[in-house]
């Protein structure tokens, strides 16, 4: 995962307390509920200049640190942007 | 249905109809004492255990009716007309059975279902809790895990049917949950629990419907826990969440057409006829106004029971927009039926509790429906759905 994905995404993990944020991170359990969610996509839109496609927006998603990147930096690719390693 | 894991909607068998006629009967005989007494239907209980209708969902295989969604609601909507408390004790149980089939282990299902199906076990949810404000999806009351099992000890202000039921479907937060996030659903047996009651039952309407504040508290074996801990979000997104809205919707629509039919019986009879003037453009638009509230509603009903039966992910902007919508707009609409209703045929029998009409009972019944997980809450979320879906693709 980008840096600076993981960096915008730790705010919204009220529960994460310090612990390291891995793909398999369940955010809805660290505390990303869904108005937090429209918050979180704004601030990946503004940061990456993308736009995430509305197929995307579902539950499945935002299930994980990794599903939710997995959409970012399939957004990042179709933009012909550059996806750095995590 | 994909989602849901029911059965796919297969018309239901001839007997289907009778069976919830016979429920429908006992519920309209007793309501007027349930209600004035604010007692459980408990003669209404024991029809539903009776006629198989307990075990509407559950999948024949198990010995029950196997009936699917489009069976759910035509129930919701006869058995409504009776008594709305009526029907939502049925509508609710069917969730958790729904619940129970789609997400139980074996060893549970095995034991629950044939249960379900003989009339044997009436469920009721304990998914409330004081502090969530009837927010689902988080909870501060935590499971403990020992070599016994779980300790289940939870306060819940409001358990429909609760001194009545024979089993109880409890959410609580996991045990070692990282955060109140992590609820897992967990079936508890009567004899399983010490339950304890707080309060007097005394409310506006729905008086029937008996939804008490109890103290559960006891034991079960970890193999009780319904989906895997932590679990619960993913069964009120593909269960709760999509049969509660349906369902009540359902009981509602029923609630108003009941008092729409009678109110137009009565003012047919040739003695009203006589005395009330029917070309009164007034008394017409009123009916009319009643009338189209109730046309859109069950168009509403129909058109989110297809999207349900179909879609794949029902967590998607459109889906739940659509699923909300349905429950906020049949919760407004059902109740202003009566309103328009009380005002169509004035103070006799609009008003008072002995008319025919029973539309006082009625109004008070629906009054709850804008409350019963609240519409401005509903409102709250679906704002935020609709800024997820700038293109606005409905479902």
């Amino acid at each position: 995962m980008d840096p600076r994905f993981t960096e915008l995404l730790i705010p919204f993990l009220k529960h994460l307390r310090g612990r390291e944020l891995t793909e398999t991170s369940p955010l809805p359990a660290l505390g990303l509920d869904s108005m937090q969610s429209i918050e979180l996509l704004f601030a990946i839109e503004d940061t990456f200049g993308i736009a995430l496609p509305d197929e995307d927006l579902n539950d499945a998603t935002f299930a994980t640190a990794g599903s939710l990147w997995g959409a970012v930096s399939a957004a990042l690719a179709a933009e012909g942007g550059t996806v750095s390693a995590a | 249905m994909t989602v849901t894991t029911l059965e796919p909607a297969a018309p239901a068998p001839p007997e289907m109809a009778e069976r919830v006629a016979q429920v429908a009967a006992t519920a309209a005989e007793h309501a007027a004492r349930t209600d004035r007494e604010a007692n459980f239907p408990v003669e209404t209980l024991a029809a539903m255990r009776e006629t198989g209708l307990l075990g509407l969902l559950v999948p024949t295989r198990y010995g029950g009716l196997g009936g699917g969604l489009r069976a759910l609601l035509d129930a919701s909507l006869t058995i409504g007309r009776a008594d709305v408390s009526a029907a939502m004790i049925l509508a609710m149980h069917c969730q958790q059975s729904a619940a129970i089939t789609g997400h139980a282990g074996p060893r549970l299902r095995e034991e629950l279902l044939p249960r379900i199906a003989a009339g044997q076990l009436y469920l009721a949810s304990v998914t409330t809790e004081a502090g969530t404000g009837g927010h689902l999806l988080s909870s501060d009351a935590e499971l403990a895990a020992d070599e016994g099992g779980l300790l289940i000890d939870r306060f819940a202000p409001i358990v429909t049917g609760g001194a009545h039921a024979d089993g109880f479907l409890i959410s609580m937060r996991g045990p070692d949950a990282a955060s109140p996030s992590e609820v897992s659903l967990v079936y508890a047996h009567r004899e399983q629990l010490r339950i304890s009651r707080s309060g007097d039952w005394q409310p506006l309407g729905m008086r029937a419907s008996h939804s008490v504040a109890l103290r559960l508290a006891g034991r079960v074996p970890e193999d009780q826990v319904v989906g895997e801990h932590g679990g619960f979000s993913r069964i009120a997104g593909q269960v709760f969440g999509p049969l509660a809205h349906l369902g009540w919707s359902a009981c509602w629509l029923g609630a108003a057409s009941g008092a729409l039919s009678r109110v137009l019986r009565m003012l047919r009879e040739p003695a009203s006829r006589a005395r009330v003037n029917l070309s009164s453009e007034l008394l017409l638009t009123r009916l009319s106004r009643a009338r189209q509230r109730i046309d859109t509603v069950h168009a509403l009903l129909r058109h989110t029971e297809r999207m349900v039966d179909r879609a794949t992910d029902l967590s998607t902007p459109p889906n739940q927009l659509l699923l909300n919508s349905l429950k906020i707009t049949a919760a407004e609409q059902c109740h202003l039926v009566v309103e328009d209703l009380i005002d169509a045929v004035g103070m006799r029998h609009g008003y008072l509790r002995d008319s025919p009409t029973r539309l006082e009972r009625t109004l008070r019944d629906l009054r709850s429906a804008a409350l019963n997980y609240s519409n401005d809450r509903l409102h709250l979320a679906d704002g935020r759905l609709a800024l997820l879906d700038p293109e606005v693709r409905c479902a």
